[in-house]
């Protein structure tokens, strides 16, 4: 199934919708679209999510007597055996500590660690691997760029800005380091089709402002945002740009040349890589004049009692041993996704996200949070949705205990998000390119049945 | 210091009352008893090897009189949705709970949906609940909570051990976030109720024990057909030591009674008596009696058919009523009929 090397596409302009702002909240009988087909998809032959599925050990189990239906991705992905196999490799044959050793272990470990590093390099397209930074996972690549970037760029006066979207993880350490720097956090709010307001954005952009911070991939609202255009705002009054693209770069093609963001963050474990890594890439200009994030061993040069020198990037950003088989995993994940090719997998899951999203408007009284699907707005394979009257965690439950369906419930790290839509929590579908249209389907009988046993008990 | 005491159950409330009260920093000036009092605890089964998921769980007797009720209702009902039902049951007979009430300090932490419980003393310092959530399985749990403990007084309510959600048969049937959510109501409600106690006693000045003595006194001890462990306070002098395989050899005459009344009267095609009192020997509660206290009862028999898990236990406490009168203790049955057994 080699695709050969992942095609750099544009992203996803962002133009507005012919959908007026007073169309019903679900319209039955929107326009089936769907890009173009790539060859796998086409009528007659096996579908992506069916030939991909033998590689994942794990949907194949029953959970309280029914067969698992995997719902759950944006919160985590499931890891083909290529990848598990690539972390008991490394810990059965060459586990050994990076970087300063001699032998011939560890000589091998740091090859293919920094080897995992040049295929996340070149995976995102970023012109030289030492932009790339390993990090625990995205959560922790934001804290960076907040602690070390943002402490020491960010005046009294400053302004970030964000949207109200945003995840926690890229919320909260731009509150501790702007009540620390004096900077002001200013949000863009929604817009009338439940995606963050570009428009509003672009107007809130001024000379005070030095960051934005912005999702690609929304994992609540399933929109896209026009990263290229945002970035070109930025810089004409330079700011800089950081992209959370925890939900793009596992779903679709992600070029950072193409896009110019200033930095990205990415999560392994969304991506069929394991948990315990993930990354920050950062321009290098901008990698070379930021102060370390954690001290310790391996990021410094020489160590004297009362002072130190730091390495070069990546390594100053990278203290004491890494998760060296998680990032190697991270490599194998990587090989497995460009095997197939994210362009085919982007593809694949717009058809299902529209099926996923067609489906989901048929049951009665359902009310599904971001945009509507259109010839301009394409949604993410992921539906954030509430039930009227009944609760998404009861809905979760059910779903759980009687059918095996897993899909989660809650605010999905998005408080501000859920209080601005007026809600406590909603239910969450998030798919992935081995879920197949048996899944979906599965997915919404069980739904229906859920929601006639608690409607059926008013 | 048992000899004195006319009853072997207000001496084991007291002092779990102490432990209860001790571990939660109260001055010592304010409890009723000064002297630290040691007492076993009693497991009913050999412990299993140590799994993440053993718990060991408090005497049934110990919880309140309705919760106990709720217990066994819920071990009957064995299907996972029928127990859903029978939860949101609960929740929708539950009395609404005026908005006024729904504050931060009634909100209950770590659930996933909203939770509210209000509590509330009488003139007798029973406490009493309202409760109300948005989700109605999460309402189900609180309506099980607030049905279960409401019109007790506040040491027995303190007392209870969340353990007995497993003897509900509903934390399979509930994630553990829910269960969390399960677990914080109660303690907001044990909470609650130590707090209005404290206030109430601060208000007349009094030590305020005086509802201790009557509760489940004649309670016997019933046994879930789950594995059962009793919870283990901390701080008191008890070893979760081996407590030794089956012994059935030859069993004294009172056990040898229990075993001919109940093949009299159930013709069990499978009856075993064994005496477990040898477990409960430094038990406050059986000092100075002769032994033969504590049996673990399992009987298959074509008279329990038809009848539910509650009705067998009353009948074979009816039979063996003379016994519970005349020093019988506590007895731990497994009561199923022939075709259950089969059915495995």
């Amino acid at each position: 199934m080699m695709e050969g090397v992942v095609v750099k596409l544009p992203s996803f302009p962002f133009l507005y919708p012919t959908v007026s702002p007073s169309s019903p909240n679900c319209r039955l009988g929107f326009r089936r679209f769907s890009a173009p087909l790539s060859a796998a998809v086409k009528e007659g032959s096996v579908s992506l999510g069916h030939s991909t599925r033998p590689d994942f050990p794990i949907l194949h189990q029953k959970v309280n007597g029914s067969n698992l239906v995997y719902l759950d991705n944006a919160a985590t992905s499931q890891k083909p055996t290529a990848v598990l196999k690539a972390l008991q490799d490394y810990y059965e044959t060459y586990n050994s500590n990076v970087h300063r050793g001699i032998h011939y272990l560890s000589a091998k470990a740091t090859d293919e660690y920094e080897l995992a590093r040049k295929k996340v390099a070149a995976f995102i397209n970023a012109s030289d691997s030492t932009e790339i930074v390993f990090t625990r996972n995205a959560t922790e690549a934001i804290n960076l760029v907040a602690y070390s970037w943002g402490l020491s760029n960010l005046r009294p006066g400053n302004e970030i800005i964000l949207s109200i979207a945003e995840h926690h993880s890229a919320i909260v350490p731009w509150q501790i380091v702007a009540k620390i720097t004096g900077a002001i956090l200013r949000f863009v709010s929604l817009d009338e089709n439940e995606v963050p307001d570009v428009e509003e954005l672009r107007g809130m952009i001024s000379e005070r402002t030095k960051l934005v911070v912005v999702h690609h991939v929304s994992n609540v609202l399933g929109s896209v945002l026009p990263i290229e255009d945002i970035v070109i705002w930025a810089h004409a009054v330079g700011a800089k740009v950081l992209v959370d693209a925890c939900q793009s770069v596992p779903h679709m093609v992600v070029d950072v040349q193409g896009l110019d963001a200033d930095f990205l963050v990415a999560s392994s474990h969304k991506m069929c890589g394991p948990t315990g890594v993930g990354f920050l890439f950062g321009k290098s200009n901008l990698l070379l004049d930021m102060p370390p994030f954690l001290g310790g061993g391996e990021m410094i040069s020489d160590v004297f009692l009362d002072h130190s020198t730091y390495a070069e990037p990546p390594s100053r950003f990278e203290a004491g041993t890494p998760a060296i088989g998680e990032a190697i995993g991270l490599g194998a994940a990587i090989d497995y996704l460009s095997g197939i090719g994210m362009q085919k997998i982007h593809d694949y899951e717009m058809e299902l996200a529209n099926y996923l999203y067609e489906k989901l408007c048929s049951v009665p009284n359902i009310r599904i949070y971001g945009p509507k699907p259109s010839d301009n707005i394409h949604r993410a394979a992921l539906c954030s949705f509430n039930v009227e009257n009944i609760h998404p965690t009861d809905l979760a439950t059910f779903l759980d205990q009687q059918h095996g369906v897993a899909i989660r419930s809650g605010h999905h790290c998005a408080q501000p998000l859920h209080r601005h839509l007026g809600v406590n929590a909603s239910a969450r579908a998030s798919l992935h390119f081995y879920n197949t249209r048996e899944d979906v389907d599965e997915f919404i009988r069980s739904l229906d049945d859920t929601v006639s046993f608690f409607n059926s008990f008013k | 210091m048992s000899e004195t005491l006319i009853s072997i159950e207000p001496t084991r409330e007291k002092q779990t009352k102490l432990v209860e009260l001790a571990s939660q920093s109260i001055p010592a000036a304010t409890l009723p008893f000064s002297r630290s009092i040691s007492f076993q605890k009693i497991p009913t089964k050999s412990p299993p090897p140590l799994q993440a998921s053993s718990t060991q769980l408090q005497p049934m007797e110990e919880l309140p009189p309705k919760l106990q009720e709720i217990i066994k209702l819920f071990q009957s009902v064995e299907e996972p949705k029928a127990k859903y039902e029978q939860l949101m049951f609960y929740g929708k007979n539950l009395n609404p709970l005026d908005t006024q009430f729904k504050t931060r300090e009634n909100k209950v932490e770590g659930c996933v949906s909203q939770v509210w419980v209000r509590a509330y003393l009488d003139q007798d310092k029973n406490v009493f609940y309202q409760a109300d959530s948005d989700s109605v399985l999460t309402k189900g749990l609180a309506a099980l909570l607030v049905n279960g403990l409401s019109g007790r007084p506040v040491q027995e309510v303190l007392r209870i051990s969340p353990d007995f959600a497993v003897l509900l048969g509903l934390q399979q049937s509930l994630t553990p976030s829910r269960n969390n959510g399960f677990l914080n109501m109660l303690k907001l409600m044990q909470r609650k109720a130590l707090e209005l106690l404290i206030e109430a006693e601060k208000g007349d000045g009094s030590s305020g024990n005086g509802q201790i003595a009557n509760d489940n006194s004649e309670k016997p001890v019933e046994n879930s057909t789950s594995d059962s462990k009793v919870d283990e306070d901390s701080g008191v002098g008890f070893s979760s030591s081996k407590n030794g395989e089956d012994s059935s050899s030859g069993l004294g005459s009172r056990g040898t009674r229990i075993k001919k009344k109940l093949e009299k009267e159930l013709s069990p095609i499978e009856l075993e008596v064994e005496d477990v009192s040898y477990q409960h020997a430094g038990h406050a509660g059986v000092r100075g009696s002769d032994g033969e206290t504590h049996f673990n009862v399992r009987i298959v028999s074509k008279e329990f058919e038809g009848k539910s898990l509650v009705k067998r236990h009353r009948l074979i406490y009816g039979l063996l009523d003379e016994e519970l009168q005349t020093g019988l203790h506590a007895l731990s049955i497994v009561a199923k009929t022939p075709s259950e057994v089969e059915a495995k």
